[in-house]
């Protein structure tokens, strides 16, 4: 518990009604987006302003007393679990869209703003930002920053990093430090942003982003194509990335997924495919029609059973609806879901399939996944139970062994999710041990007091 | 001290499937109208489901605060309908509530309200009747033929403005059996229950009702021993055990009809909702099921019962000419499925010109008690729906729940908009 006088010092800072301290509510900041990790803070501040947010980390570095920052808490990382108590900073009220500049072709918002909304506000405008993670109902650009997040566009529009011109970041120590600008060009000594950016909360603060954007592209097309076996759909994305078209976005959904979504919500899917390619085609009408084209011909030749191509947006939306289900699908089939994050290079994707099917053959473990096909990043899911301790570790150390195939074949730890809390027992066998230690220098230098998001990333003592 | 062995989390244990289905994902944030003024967690399905899994574990107790939070929610399903795994939170919200009761009680005077009050028809009447009197005396007078209500709505109300209680009730100038007028062939008896707000606000709109169905050849049967459909009790305020009582009275009063029809859109959704949260026994569930399956929305019943042609939805003289728009009440699109049949009963009005308002379907923020205990947050949630209304340039929002009738009126008034707030069957002739 932190001291009544800390207490009404937030209150002084925030105002009365931005800070929680009631038992209920702190319970509703103590989870984020996994099945494994909460904890308790010992209280909530939802600051409005970027002044706020400098005094409220002033007075912590001041008092020692652990920040864990939080947007909508929809990662899946544990990332935004304040495992060491102290203050949760919420960023959900500074929720403004601050300039959104059509002939700049940039938008400056505040860090609560949800990414949904600022997608609606872009569209009205004909503008498009095209990081998408699945969470986009939720999630915040805040968190996309400190994530570094990304989606199904990732394949051909890249991630939250690829677009961010300039940052306003609340330093440990309060001082609030600009850095970019809203140029796209800007060689102005090293790139600090991307030293915030997947930062997860433990550098700074941020409390202001200034994005690049893109016009809508005029047209779209989606198609879906069914496979008897899961490893030729990994082989027909491969084909697809090699022949010199890149589709907006290639989603993978496997037999388990396609069934329970049918369940949910029924949608004519076919329920005997074991897999299921979902593509999305985007630009000028000419160009997404021969890229279609294209794209149907090679799934043909790769052994698609089936090749649909939408023919409206609703058809469109029907099968994307199906793919954003999927993770729904996913984390609601047991009480425990490991979900892991690894992305392999996409010309090993049919290989790492292949090697899953053994694992799971090996462990005993049903592994479910599904994901962005389109750059190698999957989901391998296990289904466990945190109560069982005995099947639990059994269960660690599959998802141990799924980690190191897609290492072998040259992949990553995390491709989009961040390591939190999640995969941080990972991390010395993902990153050069010298890399490990300059982070935890720069750390050192930001947040000599180790207040910002403690316990994160690295595991401590290691 | 009597020695209690009922379980203290009886009814949530019974949606604990519901309970378990949310797996935090966060959507519910986006399409909660509660969070999108608050933007605190424990405002949106996730927080509060998260907090009755820590009551089940054992981590939270029947609090204040805690029963507060739960009462922060409209019930407007919008979190349910957007839920990627579907995941019903607002039954635990609603069994959640239940259970707190049975720990906490109801304070004063809610519990004199919903226990004693409510339940009694002729009662309610004569409280509403005695503070109607004193209404235009002690309370001051609003703009156009608005006033504010009673005092004894206005005590729990804080002051939001509705329509004056009528000076005679609709039970007091309708018969109980009303048949279609000669040369016209019965077709169907029906029975009609006409919800507090019908009953003792709005009569004439009763009144109409009743004579447009009788021109098309529909019998209505109007029982004296119905009473509130307990919506506020139970849903509400989470006391089932006067809510059984207010079911059990409602049953009886309609056991021998083809049709139980309702203007009230949260009226006709309650009804339904006995045998999903009040069937204790076999017997109950068993009645509460017959009951609710007879149950019909008027336009439902209209477009799909009657199954009416287009001509038959003539416009009423006062709505010639003029561009309407449709509210969606909660009680109608999401828990019930009907969302069709009121837009075609409006688009076929000849001479009415009809205009969609963006997002139709979002909570107007009154749900009931909701707006009595957080009438401030139920006034911002109004605000975004009179912008649409507004965005629109129609002359009249239309809906079919009395409920939301009121919020959109407070709404338009507090606005000095020039708008006309109907509910749906006084468009018709």
């Amino acid at each position: 518990m932190l001291e009544t006088k800390l207490i009404s010092q937030l209150q002084k800072i925030a105002g009365k009604e931005a800070v929680l301290t009631s038992k209920e509510d702190l319970t509703t900041y103590s989870y984020d987006g996994t099945t494994t990790w909460a904890h308790m803070p010992d209280v909530v501040v939802l600051p409005t302003t970027t002044e706020q947010v400098s005094q409220i980390l002033k007075l912590a570095n001041e008092n020692g007393i652990p920040v864990t920052p939080r947007g909508a808490g929809t990662n899946v990382s544990g990332g935004s679990i304040p495992i060491k108590g102290g203050i949760v900073l919420c960023t959900a009220k500074m929720n403004k869209i601050l300039d959104i500049n059509k002939t700049n072709l940039t938008a400056t918002i505040e860090p609560g703003v949800v990414l949904q909304d600022f997608n609606m506000a872009l569209a009205k405008q004909g503008l498009f930002y095209p990081p998408d993670p699945v969470s986009f109902f939720g999630c915040t650009l805040g968190g996309n920053v400190a994530e570094n997040s990304a989606g199904p566009y990732c394949v051909k529009y890249g991630v939250t990093k690829h677009y961010l011109l300039g940052l306003e970041v609340v330093l440990a120590n309060g001082y609030v430090m600009k850095l970019g600008g809203v140029t796209v060009k800007n060689r102005t000594g090293y790139e600090l942003i991307m030293l915030f950016t997947g930062s997860e909360g433990t550098l700074g603060v941020i409390t202001k982003i200034t994005v690049k954007l893109l016009p809508m592209p005029p047209a779209r097309k989606t198609m879906i194509a069914v496979f008897d076996d899961m490893e030729v759909a990994g082989q027909a994305v491969s084909d697809i990335m090699a022949s010199g078209v890149v589709p907006a976005k290639i989603e993978f959904v496997d037999n388990f997924v396609i069934r329970r979504v049918e369940e949910m919500t029924p949608m004519g899917l076919p329920v005997e495919a074991n897999a299921l390619l979902i593509l999305e085609t985007d630009g000028s009408p000419a160009a997404v029609e021969a890229d279609a084209q294209q794209i149907v011909d090679i799934l043909k030749k790769s052994g698609a059973k089936d090749v649909k191509v939408a023919k409206d947006a609703n058809e469109a939306a029907m099968y994307w609806k199906a793919r954003s289900a999927g993770f729904a699908a996913v984390f609601g089939a047991a009480h425990t879901v490991m979900a892991e994050d690894v992305a392999v290079p996409r010309d090993k994707l049919a290989e790492f399939i292949r090697r899953l099917g053994e694992i799971s053959k090996k462990s005993g473990f049903f592994i479910q996944f599904l994901g962005h096909a389109g750059d190698g990043n999957l989901h391998p899911s296990i289904f466990t139970d945190i109560r069982d301790k005995e099947q639990f570790a059994r269960a660690q150390e599959t998802m141990a062994e799924i980690f190191r195939a897609a290492m072998e074949l040259g992949g990553v730890l995390s491709g989009e999710h961040g390591i939190g809390l999640e995969k941080q027992r990972f991390l010395k066998e993902a990153m050069d041990p010298v890399a490990i230690d300059i982070m935890k220098k720069i750390k050192g230098v930001l947040d000599p007091n180790n207040i910002l998001n403690p316990g994160k990333i690295w595991e401590e003592g290691a | 001290m009597a020695i209690t062995t009922r379980d203290r989390y009886e009814q949530i244990k019974r949606f604990e499937g519901d309970l378990s289905q949310c797996m935090k994902c966060g959507f519910c944030t986006f399409f909660c109208p509660v969070y999108q003024e608050e933007f605190v967690e424990s405002s949106v399905a996730r927080g509060k489901n998260m907090m009755i899994r820590e009551l089940l574990a054992g981590e939270l107790d029947y609090t204040k605060e805690y029963a507060d939070r739960l009462n922060k929610c409209t019930l407007c399903m919008a979190c349910t309908t957007n839920c990627p795994a579907r995941a019903n939170i607002p039954n635990v919200i609603v069994a959640a509530r239940a259970d707190t009761v049975e720990a906490r009680g109801i304070k004063f005077p809610y519990n004199i309200v919903y226990r004693w009050v409510l339940p009694r028809r002729t009662l309610f009447g004569n409280v509403v009747r005695f503070a109607s009197w004193f209404q235009g005396i002690f309370l001051p007078k609003t703009e156009g033929t608005i006033r504010h209500l009673s005092m004894f709505l206005s005590a729990l109300g804080k002051g939001r403005q509705i329509p004056e209680i009528a000076p005679k009730f609709l039970r007091q100038v309708v018969p109980v059996v009303n048949k279609p007028p000669a040369g016209v062939e019965t077709r169907m008896k029906v029975g009609y229950f006409t919800g507090c707000m019908t009953d003792f606000v709005l009569p004439d709109l009763g009144e109409h009702i009743i004579d447009f169905l009788n021109r098309k050849g529909v019998e209505v049967v109007v029982p004296k021993e119905q009473g509130c459909c307990g919506a506020p009790v139970f849903l509400g305020a989470g006391d089932f055990d006067t809510g059984r009582k207010m079911a059990d009275t409602n049953v009886k009063a309609f056991e021998d009809v083809d049709y139980i029809i309702s203007d009230c859109a949260t009226c006709t959704s309650s009804l339904k909702d006995y045998v999903k949260f009040l069937a204790d026994t076999s017997e109950r569930k068993e009645a509460y099921t017959k009951f609710g399956d007879k149950v019909k929305d008027i336009s439902e019943f209209l477009v799909d019962v009657l199954k009416l042609p287009a001509s038959a939805y003539q416009p009423a003289s006062e709505v010639k000419g003029k561009k309407v728009t449709w509210h969606d009440p909660c009680h109608l699109v999401r828990h019930l499925g009907i969302k069709d049949q009121p837009r075609q009963i409006i688009k076929s009005i000849p001479g009415v010109e009809y205009v969609e308002m963006p997002n139709a379907d979002r909570c107007c923020g009154m749900a009931g008690t909701f707006s009595i205990y957080y009438y401030d947050l139920s006034k911002k949630i109004a605000d975004k729906k009179v912008e649409a209304i507004e965005s629109t340039g129609a002359d009249i929002v239309v809906s079919s729940c009395p409920g939301c009738e009121i919020q959109l009126l407070d709404g338009v008034i507090r606005n000095k908009m020039p708008v006309k707030v109907m509910h749906i069957m006084e468009l018709l002739q």
